[in-house]
């Protein structure tokens, strides 16, 4: 039964990275319905920029994880202003496959840099002894990432809510043409979705490096994993991919558990998640909490 | 009623839907494409070529029928698949399987080869037909996250299964022709012709889907299911053919693959071949059928000049790093977004331009 628990706990740990990082895509999606493809590249980035600023340029990482958050923020600004502001009106399948290429391009910068092959580790900046709690190991780290997970998650709630900058973004998600009406302007909140998602991304990237090291296939196959996540908990529901960023973590750690080993399976963690997306999309096409379109094909 | 000189057409003077749905507008148009084809088929008479250039060329031609069916799904159907590869690696993978099965010598693989490409593409429809089954439920370009689902399952397929070899490499044997074993120093022209026959037989297949009753709702569902709806057609089952049909060039594509290279590997079927051939099919020209051709030999080339570029680099540059993996999806993805920014129609389209530019010459206007 411990193991159970402890399997539990550290899929709550990876889920609410999930979950922080599914916001920022569906986020993206809301407001401008493009899926973002290089959102795992996102995640990539800010958590290399972290390393960069903690290890390289001697920032205590507190710090550094903040100022992380602030380069993705612009980063994410400004690629939407490059390249996604001049499409707009264009079909969306063009803005889609042009973060398909910008998957590719910032793909192709990380493995230019010494990051894109070595295996890297943050400093350990917390206690290495794990808190124990009934034959349960959770490390400070986890759960230092756990709490700010959370934190970030109900900021966001509350800006969504109550801050006239994220009411807007939600109106636009609604209604873009009765926005514009009432004088939002609809591509300044494009690229505050896509800095915000910059944003969220940089801070899963930050908490993912310290926890499991900074591995580019390892970041490569996290970013991914968000496109399940978002599938599941329905594109448009950002409690959704919360919800579903918790599930997903959990449904890897008890593979990882307890299918692993038995009837020679191996590394199922990576399999299960792509399983789910094409039985949700098969039996319940808009996720768990996703806006349910009422015409049909 | 006069019918339109067929050989002197400066434009397009259609009066029936029978000359409209013509293969070829004009009959220069054909006479150009039967020279084109005289060309390629007599050319290795006239110019040696070494292996490497050889195998270059192979490959273009195999990705050019590839890119008939992602054109099909993103330009014909409005659909971006990002699992190409992985429908191209289930046909290689069902050639290199029965070789694994039955012996790499097995007359099936080596008399039959024909027979087993097919069986290939229609692996690879299958496929195609599952992958695009959530297309009867869905609008909007969610079918996007299914095929790449698809790309990682077969990934972790062919990377952690036994009979897959762990995605080390599997063989598959040499082929007979009538003239007995293709040797060594035969193989490359042989498939060169193999591919040739291939692409210009699925190329007319294609045109010709494009011209009957399921090409037209294709195109008529793309650009707007609900009125196509409205018009009898069943969007999702028409989205769930063009997938099917996509798979079965896929497959096909990647078993003549298998042939060429004399076996299946994994790392050829992976998420960042899937973007190579769609940077393919955006640069040639979504939605046009010359583009499939233009697009698969422009990023080949382009792969050429990256790869020597990278090689130029590491000898100047005290880096251990290998410079090709960073530079090539770098300048593929570069190539996408520029193309959709600045040329969304392609490389099909210069090649419109400069025949219509052809066609009113010397009256410009």
């Amino acid at each position: 039964m411990t193991y159970f628990f402890q399997l539990v706990v550290s899929g709550i740990v990876v889920g609410s990275i999930y979950a922080l990082a599914a916001i920022g895509f569906v986020l993206i999606y809301k407001s401008s319905r493009v899926l973002n493809l290089a959102h795992g590249q996102l995640i990539a980035a800010g958590a290399y920029i972290t390393y960069t600023l903690t290890v390289y340029c001697h920032i205590p990482i507190y710090v550094s994880f903040v100022l992380s958050m602030i380069l993705t923020f612009f980063l994410a600004m400004s690629v939407e202003r490059i390249f996604l502001r001049r499409l707009i009106g264009e079909p969306i399948i063009s803005v889609i496959m042009v973060t398909i290429g910008l998957m590719s391009i910032i793909d192709g910068v990380i493995y230019l840099t010494p990051f894109g092959s070595e295996n890297l580790s943050f400093p350990s900046f917390m206690p290495s002894q794990p808190v124990v709690f009934q034959g349960i190991y959770i490390s400070y780290t986890q759960l230092a990432g756990v709490l700010i997970t959370f934190l970030l998650i109900g900021v966001f709630s509350w800006f969504f809510r109550k801050s006239t900058v994220g009411i807007s973004m939600r109106a636009v998600s609604d209604d873009q043409m009765a926005s514009m009406s009432i004088g939002i302007s609809v591509p300044r909140v494009f690229g505050l979705a896509w800095a915000t998602a910059g944003l969220t991304a940089a801070a899963a990237g930050g908490i993912l490096g310290n926890i499991v090291g900074l591995n580019f296939d390892t970041l490569h196959a996290f970013g991914i994993i968000v496109f399940p996540v978002v599938i599941l908990g329905g594109l448009d529901s950002l409690p959704g991919a919360v919800v579903a960023g918790i599930i997903m973590g959990l449904i890897q750690q008890f593979a990882s558990g307890y299918l692993d080993g038995n009837w020679g399976l191996s590394g199922t963690a990576s399999l299960l998640p792509y399983i789910v997306l094409l039985v949700i999309l098969l039996f319940k096409p808009h996720g768990l909490f996703g806006t349910h379109e009422i015409e049909r094909v | 009623m006069m019918s339109a000189n067929r050989w002197m057409a400066t434009g397009n003077y259609f009066t029936t839907y029978r000359q409209e749905q013509r293969i070829f507008a004009t009959h220069v148009d054909r006479l150009i494409f039967a020279l084109f084809l005289v060309v390629l088929f007599s050319w290795p008479y006239f110019i040696e070529l070494s292996t490497k250039y050889m195998l270059v060329i192979d490959n273009i031609l195999i990705a050019v029928i590839a890119v008939y069916g992602l054109n099909l799904i993103t330009g014909f159907a409005g659909q971006i698949s990002v699992g190409h590869a992985a429908f191209m690696g289930v046909g290689a993978y069902t050639v290199a399987s029965v070789a694994g099965v039955i012996g790499d010598r097995h007359v099936l693989i080596t008399h039959a080869w024909p027979l087993m490409i097919l069986l290939s593409g229609f692996m690879g429809a299958a496929m195609g037909l599952i992958v695009g089954l959530p297309a009867l439920r869905l609008r909007h370009l969610y079918l996007l996250m299914a095929t790449l689902s698809f790309q990682l399952i077969f990934q972790w397929v062919i990377g952690s299964m036994e009979f897959f070899n762990q995605g080390q490499f599997m063989y598959v044997g040499r082929v007979h022709w009538f003239s007995g074993q293709v040797s060594r120093s035969q193989h490359y022209m042989f498939w060169y012709y193999a591919l040739l026959v291939t692409v210009v037989v699925c190329g007319l297949g294609f045109r010709n889907i494009l011209r009957t009753r399921y090409g037209r709702s294709l195109v008529a569902v793309r650009d707007n299911d609900r009125a196509a709806d409205a018009m009898g057609m069943h969007p999702g089952f028409t989205k769930v053919f063009a997938f099917g049909l996509a798979g079965f060039f896929a497959g096909i594509a990647g078993a003549l693959q298998a042939y060429l290279n004399r076996g299946a590997g994994f790392e050829t079927f992976t998420l960042h071949e899937s973007i190579q051939y769609l940077a393919m099919t955006i640069v040639g020209g979504l939605g046009q059928l010359t583009g499939c051709i233009f697009g698969p030999a422009a990023i080949r080339l382009l792969d050429l000049q990256v790869e020597s570029l990278a090689r130029w680099a590491g000898e100047i540059l005290p880096s251990s790093l290998d410079l090709a993996t960073g530079l090539r999806p770098l300048s593929f993805g570069l190539v996408i977004v520029l193309f959709l920014i600045f040329e969304p129609r392609g490389i099909a389209n210069w090649w419109r331009i400069m025949r219509s530019y052809v066609k009113l010459w010397p009256f410009r206007y």
